[in-house]
């Protein structure tokens, strides 16, 4: 009975302890020694008698569960207590058994302490990310890391197939140009003039082969320019532009062993694109390519010619045919006696001399596959090389009539006139501006001469020239009188 | 295989030897990816080392990755493999910024 009398203003003046240590939460904070406050800091306690009869109120207010801190808070109490104690003392003597009541341990299970205000003024600092010593401060790099990783595995598992592609299409292949050529493969380094054997590598996804020796042609030059499958980037944008792998072969051939013609044929996209590229196709087939179903080839393909007589006469059966039967793997076949590459964009505005000129077939074959390519589809490529050989001994045979060479000459001399005409302007600008430089320089050696005699002699011989060239021209401009009448 | 019914087709007699086609003439045909890449993984090495971003960094080392998978074999390797290392190991020093 007496614990219970005693409980109740114990419970209340420890609801009320957590308001007045709310306003000391400075003071709390490091838990110091408590014993440095002033008195004057616990003067409100001074009023607790008061307190009990406005706490009676939140004594209802659970006693729940009992806090972690309960014993921690006994001891801030008890510290607390005992200033309070101290000041109290001469207050008044039924308070001091309220207090000591307090340090009684058990009395307080269960009761629910509500001083939030001191757990709050205990900041969890966090520590920062690059002094802690876990995983997650690194996951940044552990993603690049493996990032890197992939990109290395891509690598090596691109360049080993793009490896065994080029050898599997070296092996079905190397038959057919060891019959055909002397010599079959050259990297241009060595001595002598042997047969290597085998492809240069100019890059991991590019493989040459040259070959020579034989008769109609001066070379063959085959490039394998694979997908870039040991890039990532590139494999990953193939994932939204399908490409494919392509052969390339070059065909360069000696003056006597082709006629004066141009012609191309390949898929329309592919023709349409060299017309605008290609510097003889755009001058010598000014034409749009026309439709492929009106010389017996599908509808697919398309073909650019110089005159009508040049189609007919590359167009014979076996080359419908062959043209027929692989269709889809033929990207462009390009014959020209004026090739010179594509057209080349100067910063001048025009070349000023016409570019070199050599007599080329071209042609650009698609692996099947569409990228998915395995080592057996080489094979198919097969009769496109015997299609290559056939072209080389065709070409040779393919002789102009009169009239067609009459047409194939004179389209050469207009296309040269239109050059020199275009660039008429420039050349007269450039010997103009080479005429001012010798005169500079020659007026420049005159002030460099020391003795005026020798400088006064070459003044004259310059007035003399000038003389003379003006009389020229007079002659010149009276002649073309005289002509217009 | 027997392309024609004449004579062996091959002539000895008249090899040509295989000359490297001329870049300068044709600069369309050259691939710029390499060079670019390359270019790009310097000037992301140096931000990241001028500016301590680790992302820049990041960012160089995986432009140099491109650019030696994208180079042509002539290429000197030692080039390579400088550029490679100066635009990658300076520049992923352990900074405290991210």
């Amino acid at each position: 009975m007496r614990h219970l009398v005693f409980l109740l203003p114990a419970l209340l003046l420890l609801l009320a302890l957590p308001d007045t240590r709310g306003r000391y939460n400075d003071d709390f904070d490091d838990g110091e020694d408590i014993a440095e406050f002033d008195d004057n800091d616990f003067a409100e306690f001074e009023d607790v008698s008061e307190d009990p009869a406005v706490d009676v109120e939140k004594e209802p207010p659970p006693r729940a569960a009992p806090s972690s801190t309960p014993i921690e808070d006994d001891e801030d109490e008890a510290t607390v207590e005992n200033e309070d104690g101290q000041d109290e003392f001469e207050d008044a003597d039924a308070q001091d058994q309220d207090m000591y009541s307090k340090y009684d341990n058990e009395e307080f299970e269960g009761y629910e302490k509500t001083n939030p205000s001191f757990k709050n003024t205990l900041i969890y600092r966090e520590v920062p990310a690059h002094l802690q010593n876990s995983w997650e401060s690194y996951y940044m790099e552990i993603l690049m890391v493996t990032g890197l990783l992939a990109y290395i595995m891509n690598y090596i598992i691109g360049k080993n197939k793009n490896s065994r592609l080029a050898q599997a299409w070296f092996n079905s292949h190397r038959e057919l140009l060891e019959s055909n050529f002397a010599l079959v493969g050259d990297d241009g380094t060595s001595k002598e003039a042997t047969s290597t054997g085998k492809l240069n590598q100019e890059n991991e996804h590019i493989y040459n082969l040259w070959c020579s020796g034989r008769v109609c042609c001066e070379g063959m030059l085959i490039q394998l320019k694979f997908l870039k499958r040991q890039d990532l980037l590139n494999v990953l944008a193939r994932m939204m532009r399908p490409a494919c792998d392509q052969v390339q072969v070059k065909v360069t051939l000696n003056d006597e062993d082709m006629d004066t013609f141009v012609f191309a044929v390949g898929s329309r996209k592919a023709m349409a694109r060299l017309q605008k590229e290609m510097q003889d196709l755009s001058e010598f087939c000014g034409d749009k390519p026309k439709s492929g179903a009106k010389y017996g080839v599908p509808e697919s393909l398309s073909i650019l010619s110089e005159m009508g007589e040049v189609t007919d006469g590359v167009m014979d059966n076996k080359m419908v045919h062959y043209l027929t039967s692989h269709a889809e793997k033929i990207e462009s076949i390009h014959f020209s006696d004026q090739f010179s590459g594509p057209k080349v964009m100067q910063e001048e505005g025009q070349p000023l001399k016409l570019p070199e000129t050599k007599k080329t077939l071209l042609f650009t074959f698609n692996v099947p596959g569409m990228g998915n390519t395995s080592p057996k589809d080489m094979d198919s490529l097969l009769p496109l090389m015997n299609m290559v050989i056939y072209s080389i001994d065709k070409v040779r045979k393919l002789r102009l009539n009169r009239e067609g060479k009459q047409k194939a000459d004179r389209n050469r001399a207009r296309v040269e006139e239109n050059f020199l005409k275009q660039t008429h302007t420039q050349r007269q600008e450039a010997a103009q501006t080479r005429r001012e430089e010798k005169k500079r320089a020659e007026k420049e050696r005159i002030m460099n001469e020391e003795d005026p005699d020798r400088q006064r002699r070459l003044e004259e011989a310059a007035q003399r020239r000038e003389q003379k060239k003006l009389e020229k021209k007079q002659m010149k401009m009276k002649q073309i009188k005289v002509k217009a009448m | 295989m027997t392309v024609n019914n004449m004579a062996d087709p091959r002539r000895p007699n008249k090899i040509f030897r295989y000359k490297p086609p001329n870049t300068e003439t044709n600069p369309t045909l050259e691939d710029p990816t390499p060079d670019y890449m390359n270019l790009l993984g310097m000037i992301f090495s140096m931000c990241g080392l001028m500016l301590k971003l680790k992302w820049c960094a990041w960012i160089a080392v995986y432009c140099s990755f491109i650019s030696f998978a994208n180079s042509r074999s002539s290429e000197d390797t030692k080039q390579m493999m400088s550029s490679f290392i100066i635009s990658d190991i300076s520049s992923t020093q352990r900074n405290p910024q991210m």
